[in-house]
């Protein structure tokens, strides 16, 4: 549509944008600020000021200083949430590390996980007859429909027995994170196929048909020329399930007790520590993702986003 | 008699044929599907059954299994009509929000404009941040010392310089009874108005610029051709928002949490993790199970009240 015309609906248009813009950013703004600054000027005080004067770095006599390069690099909470003091200075918080790798890991593990089925099933889905594609593709949305408590009881009830049947592996409440992997595939396999089926649906039949005349078998056109073009898709297949388990914190509370993920953590200390530490495991938490939004934006087009909003 | 003996089988052959003619035809791709579609039967469908089985079982270890008893517990508890009433307040709270804002916001982004891409990008962050991060981030603005207190503050000081109003604000308690119940609503709000947008504007996008025109030429107002060309053309785009995020907005579970509010604010997902810690398995499952019936109830509902057949696609 063409732009809006008069000075007055300019001025008024332009008004409504920076102010649903302000709201929009506003909570990540005063998150960033709550976690760098100081309390005095955040939230120790009645009246919080919208601007912090300084960055707050832990000084000699507090409790966390450890007279380290690190204190004059890192805000004061910060330095409390990452580091912890070691023979011969600090090293990454041990409880923070354990909690952050587990979450990386498992986020990794399910989106590699998701593509292995999710390529093979969401190509057979998209070749099958119409009625048959139209039933699986439903199908998979309904399971959408459950409540992921109701789904994670039973689950946490089947892993507590598995553990009592095998030795050797343990299922609920892993340090590896098995159990969370297994149960995110529950979210992102749904998501991912319904993101690859609108994928390969776009791909000519007429180009594999082309390529089985050349003497190509099957597995082997869907490795040469299926994936290298669908490889958008793909990539945003991965992007999706990646940012669905690193988000996800029902499975975790359900399967987990000591092993607990990020994510999980921050609603754990939620009311029990102070708003700057929450505030500065939140923006931990942001960080991977905005890293990862950034370096694969490129793949974020339009058209393959309906096919993941539909998921 | 004999007709239609006769009638039969050559058709229960012909099935039979069929079913061989599937497999030889589609082997392939069966063989492909098949580790997705057994996880899937495994890993939700079953534990779903297991779920709505469990919440049928007496509830002591080894009990009998038909039995009303975690259903006939539930409806005793006080909590649980309680957290019934927050799940759909918040479900039509938030819904109804989100689809206002996504529209206007969809809106706003099919003019052109200068920074439009720059207004996109944000209007987009909230789809990067953590649920989690959302929801903490949310007790900083509506804190009784948070961020919004005090832009009202300032705001009443205003008006209060002005003469407008009398005295300076005081300051209201957002995250306790009866308001905590919108700073949910508000919460997932931010968060997933995004989808919403995303969604209302590849509706808009499709809207045929020419119809624009024509009404343009035949000296419709602004306002008609919102009312008679976008909204009746963006119906199907409307419909699938709602539908998507009604079934999210029921399943509520992470925000009050994270927010702090899940005790005054109990929902359904909630209150069956309340009963899970206490260890009562089976009125945990019936109230799961009773969220499941009140999605399809209202899924149902809307599909009948606006038509299915837009949404198939």
């Amino acid at each position: 549509m063409k732009a809006p015309r008069g000075i007055f609906t300019r001025i008024l248009f332009f008004v409504l944008v920076v102010a649903v813009a302000l709201l929009v950013i506003s909570p990540v703004y005063f998150m960033l600020i709550m976690s760098l600054g100081d309390p005095e000027e955040t939230f120790a005080t009645q009246h919080p000021d919208y601007i912090i004067s300084h960055l707050d770095f832990a000084q000699p006599g507090d409790r966390d200083y450890t007279d380290t390069s690190w204190d004059r690099i890192l805000p004061r909470w910060w330095s409390r949430v990452v580091l912890e003091p070691a023979a011969g200075g600090v090293r990454l918080d041990a409880d923070l590390a354990s909690r952050l790798f587990k979450s990386l890991r498992v986020a990794f593990m399910t989106a590699g996980i998701s593509l292995l089925l999710g390529i093979p099933g969401a190509y057979a889905i998209s070749r099958l007859a119409p009625n048959l594609k139209y039933g699986l593709m439903l199908g998979l949305f309904l399971t959408r429909m459950y409540p992921e408590v109701g789904i994670a009881l039973p689950v946490a009830v089947t892993f507590l027995k598995w553990d009592r049947i095998l030795t050797g592996i343990k299922f609920y409440d892993s340090a590896f994170g098995l159990e969370l992997v297994m149960a995110h595939l529950i979210i992102t396999l749904p998501l991912s196929t319904w993101i690859l089926v609108g994928t390969f649906d776009t791909i000519p039949r007429e180009l594999e048909e082309a390529a089985s005349v050349d003497g190509a078998s099957r597995l082997g056109t869907i490795f040469r020329i299926i994936i290298p073009l669908a490889a958008p898709g793909i990539a945003v297949a991965t992007i999706f399930s990646w940012l669905a388990s690193w988000d996800e914190v029902t499975y975790a509370i359900y399967l987990t007790l000591f092993n607990r993920t990020l994510p999980l953590e921050i609603v754990n200390i939620v009311g029990r520590s102070p708003p700057p530490v929450i505030a500065t495991y939140a923006t931990l938490v942001t960080i991977p993702v905005v890293f990862i939004t950034y370096f694969l934006q490129r793949w974020l087009k339009a058209g393959y986003l309906a096919g993941a909003i539909k998921g | 008699m004999e007709t239609s003996v006769e009638m039969k089988r050559p058709l229960v052959r012909f099935r039979w044929a069929a079913i061989r003619d599937f497999f030889r035809r589609y082997w392939f791709e069966l063989v492909l599907l098949a580790p997705l579609f057994i996880y899937v039967l495994g890993f939700t469908l079953l534990p779903v059954i297991q779920n709505i089985v469990l919440s049928f079982q007496e509830p002591y270890l080894g009990g009998g299994f038909p039995s009303l008893e975690s259903y006939v517990a539930l409806f005793s508890k006080y909590r649980f009509f309680e957290s019934l009433q927050n799940t759909i307040a918040i479900a039509l709270i938030s819904v109804s929000l989100e689809m206002l804002a996504g529209l206007g916001v969809a809106l706003m982004l099919s003019r052109e404009f200068r920074g439009r891409g720059l207004f996109r990008a944000i209007m987009l962050l909230p789809m990067g941040i953590p649920t989690v991060v959302a929801a903490t981030n949310m007790r900083y603005i509506f804190s009784s010392s948070g961020y919004l207190n005090e832009v009202l503050y300032d705001l009443s000081n205003v008006l209060v310089k002005l003469g407008i109003a009398g005295e300076s604000y005081q300051g209201l308690s957002f995250l306790q009874e009866p308001l905590a119940l919108f700073a949910v609503a508000i919460s997932d709000m931010w968060k997933v108005t995004p989808l919403v947008m995303l969604i209302l504007l590849a509706g808009l996008e499709a809207i045929p610029r020419d119809l624009y025109e024509a009404a343009e030429v035949d000296g419709a107002s602004t306002w008609q051709r919102f009312t008679q060309i976008t909204l009746p053309l963006l119906r199907p785009a409307i419909t699938s928002a709602v539908i998507i995020r009604g079934i999210d907005a029921f399943r509520i579970f992470v925000h009050p949490l994270a927010l702090g509010v899940s005790g005054q604010v109990p929902v359904l997902a909630s209150f069956a993790y309340s009963e899970y810690q206490d260890v009562h398995l089976t009125t945990s499952a019936a109230a799961s199970s009773i969220l499941l019936v009140m999605i399809l109830i209202a899924v149902i509902a809307y599909l009948r009240l606006v038509g299915a057949r837009e949404v198939i696609e």
